[in-house]
């Protein structure tokens, strides 16, 4: 039972990172119909900002948390600007390809300046974690699972029940009936832009004192968070959020109960059933109607 | 002036004759060449250019002592980029150039691999860094090792936990890629064959985010020794944290990457007291020690081994020519094989008929973030 526990807190832990990541997908998915492959990046460069300001110039932790997620709102701004909005107007798949050039862009410049070795970042907590009876409780991993959930009642309120995130939503389903109704079209995107980098970079910055600040950090997590967001149900934000918790504790049990060296296997075994037997993912249903 | 035919045609015959009269006054040299490829861009640049240092740093020796062949010694470096695709370019153009007698090749098994085929072409020899020990049983008699070979490794590990540290039940962990495997295999049948069988063999996939289902089948094992092969310092540095957090404090000796720099800044504490098998120490004899000083005098950071297997190289190199008394390509190998009880900074080169001048590691213990000398195991097989 101990280890159940404990691989539970860490498959929850684990998952709500990518459920993080899934969230930024999600939301650019849902604006622009196309998938963001830099989104992984965003993660990447928050996690080296945080690096530069508080591990480099030793400003205060919050500071640099501050700074990092406005310089992450100055990306989003750059990126919809630089890689979306030139090719708003085409298909899908040149602004995909552009993403894609976007994320090389951004890791090869990233290790241009810092090189290829990987980086520590401390957590927001001096305590490491906490002894419950059997089960350790990494104290950044609990922060995580907090901003986790805080960020579900965050989004229901913000689009639910705001203007702005209505005028967003109302985007994200017809652009152009949203357009005729006065909303800035370009605006909301841009908005949502900012949003996801902000999202993305807050999953970098959170991850980065668990998994050490590398290169490589956002692609790893970006490519569960988006099997996470297939599970979930593309274009879902609660479907982001259980698609992400889902692969961390399979993929968590999985390793403990059948094999570790598999266990990346689990998370893409559960997302090609997925593909086959419900491909719309739990939350499908606006999928289709989108479709 | 008037310009006669005759002075015009001596003119074109002079003007044709010149570069190749340069070119051959070259090449019999007022220089003795050796080739290096390096990774001078890609994601190895940093360790290429300690490597370059480490090679220059021998060179300046060798000059000072007079050369080779009682010539000045040159270093002619192509970048091999940290590909494979990469360094077969950079050794095709050094192997260009005829009057270069000898070349460093690569650290990485992998690229080493991929230039073996020009280098059995070229008939040259060639200094590798490569750990795989394939590499020097291949049937290619122009490779020669400057490092102990991973053979080696699993055998030091196993001899020095189980005969130093006196531990019987162990747990190996290794990456799956095929260092790790190969590691793996080496530390378990050393182990079988000191009677102690590991009692949990598990392997990882590379770039894991998280270890606790691996932490846990150690705690459940049983075993009160760990031996690990890690590949990459972040695999290690979250592995060891969340070992020593989920309260697994038994010894723990590693491959060489337990006592990297990376992954001791990466994990800090987490490594403290571990021991790691290292075949570049400081300390572990004078020529080490000399070493370690020239190198921190001139580069200003600390030595590793990918500064010292270069600057071996170079030195043995250049020692062997000079023995040798020519730069023909068959009496430079006779000369390297020939060479015995060598003190070199990553130890005393003996060769073997393969071409592998290293027999042992050293055993080095994590003292609170300072990597400490503990001892040398040398084998004679």
């Amino acid at each position: 039972m101990d280890l159940v526990l404990q691989l539970l807190f860490t498959g929850i832990g684990i998952g709500a990172v990518y459920a993080l990541v899934a969230l930024g997908f999600v939301l650019i998915f849902r604006a622009t119909n196309v998938v963001n492959f830099a989104q992984g990046e965003f993660s990447m460069v928050a996690a080296y900002l945080m690096v530069v300001f508080s591990v480099d110039l030793g400003w205060p932790y919050w500071l640099s948390f501050l700074i990092a997620l406005g310089g992450m709102a100055l990306l989003g701004v750059i990126f919809n600007l630089g890689v979306y909005y030139p090719l708003r107007h085409r298909t899908f798949l040149p602004v995909i390809i552009a993403t894609i050039g976007a994320s090389i862009l951004l890791s090869n410049s990233v290790l241009a300046i810092y090189g290829p070795q990987p980086q520590v970042l401390q957590g927001w907590f001096d305590t490491p974690g906490i002894q419950l009876g059997p089960v350790y409780l990494d104290s950044q991993y609990l922060l995580i699972i907090a901003v986790t959930i805080a960020l579900v009642f965050f989004n229901y309120w913000f689009f639910e029940k705001t203007l702005l995130g209505k005028k967003l939503q109302a985007t994200s389903q017809d652009k152009e009936m949203a357009s005729l109704l006065g909303i800035s079209v370009s605006t909301m995107i841009m908005i949502t832009f900012i949003y996801s980098a902000v999202l993305g970079g807050l999953a970098g910055i959170l991850v980065a004192p668990v998994l050490f600040v590398s290169i490589q950090m956002g692609s790893t997590i970006a490519l569960k968070a988006f099997a996470a967001t297939i599970i979930g149900g593309f274009g879902d934000v609660a479907g982001a959020i259980i698609g992400g918790l889902a692969l961390g504790v399979i993929e968590t049990f999985g390793a403990a109960y059948i094999s570790v060296p598999y266990k990346d296997g689990f998370a893409f075994l559960v997302l090609v059933a997925f593909l086959i037997f419900r491909p719309q993912g739990i939350f499908g249903e606006r999928v289709a109607e989108k479709a | 002036m008037k310009l006669t035919r005759r002075d015009f045609a001596a003119g074109i015959v002079a003007g044709l004759a010149a570069p190749h009269i340069v070119t051959s006054a070259r090449a019999q040299g007022a220089t003795i060449k050796i080739g290096m490829c390096a990774p001078v861009t890609g994601p190895a640049a940093e360790s290429g250019r300690y490597a370059i240092q480490g090679a220059k740093l021998a060179l300046e020796a060798v000059n000072k002592a007079g050369g080779i062949l009682g010539k000045q010694a040159e270093l002619i470096i192509e970048d091999d980029q940290t590909t494979n695709p990469g360094i077969v370019l950079a050794f095709s153009k050094l192997a260009a150039q005829s009057d270069i007698v000898g070349f460093l090749g690569s650290i990485r098994s992998t690229q080493v691999h991929a230039m073996a085929p020009d280098v059995l072409k070229l008939g040259k020899p060639v200094m590798i860094g490569g750990t795989d020990p394939n590499l020097t049983h291949m049937g290619n008699p122009w490779l020669f090792r400057f490092r102990p070979n991973d053979s080696y490794s699993g055998r030091v590990i196993a001899e020095y936990g189980v005969n130093t540290l006196g531990k019987k039940k162990w747990a190996v962990l290794h990456s799956t890629d095929a260092f790790g495997t190969a590691g793996g295999k080496a530390l378990t049948a050393a182990l079988e064959k000191l009677g102690s069988p590991p009692v949990l063999d598990q392997g990882y996939a590379n770039q894991s985010q998280d270890f606790t289902p691996v932490v846990l089948a150690i705690k459940q094992s049983g075993a009160d020794i760990l031996g690990s092969y890690f590949t990459f310092e972040n695999d290690l540095g979250i592995f060891a944290r969340q070992l020593r957090q989920l309260g697994v404090n038994i010894p723990w000796v590693g491959s060489p990457s337990i006592v990297n720099i990376t992954a001791l800044k990466l994990a800090g504490p987490a490594l403290y007291n571990t021991y790691g098998v290292a075949d570049y120490a400081e300390d572990s004899s004078e020529a080490s020690k000399a070493f370690g000083k020239l190198y921190r005098d001139a580069v200003k950071v600390a030595p590793d081994n990918q500064s010292s297997w270069p600057y071996d190289a170079v030195t043995v190199l250049s020692a062997a020519i000079n023995k040798a008394g020519s730069t023909d390509p068959a009496k430079i190998r006779e000369a390297i094989l020939s060479i015995k009880k060598f003190p070199g900074a990553e130890g005393e080169y003996n060769f073997d008929q393969n071409g592998d001048g290293l027999h042992g590691y050293n055993i080095v213990k994590n003292d609170k973030g300072k990597i400490v000398f503990d001892k040398h195991i040398e084998f004679n097989d």
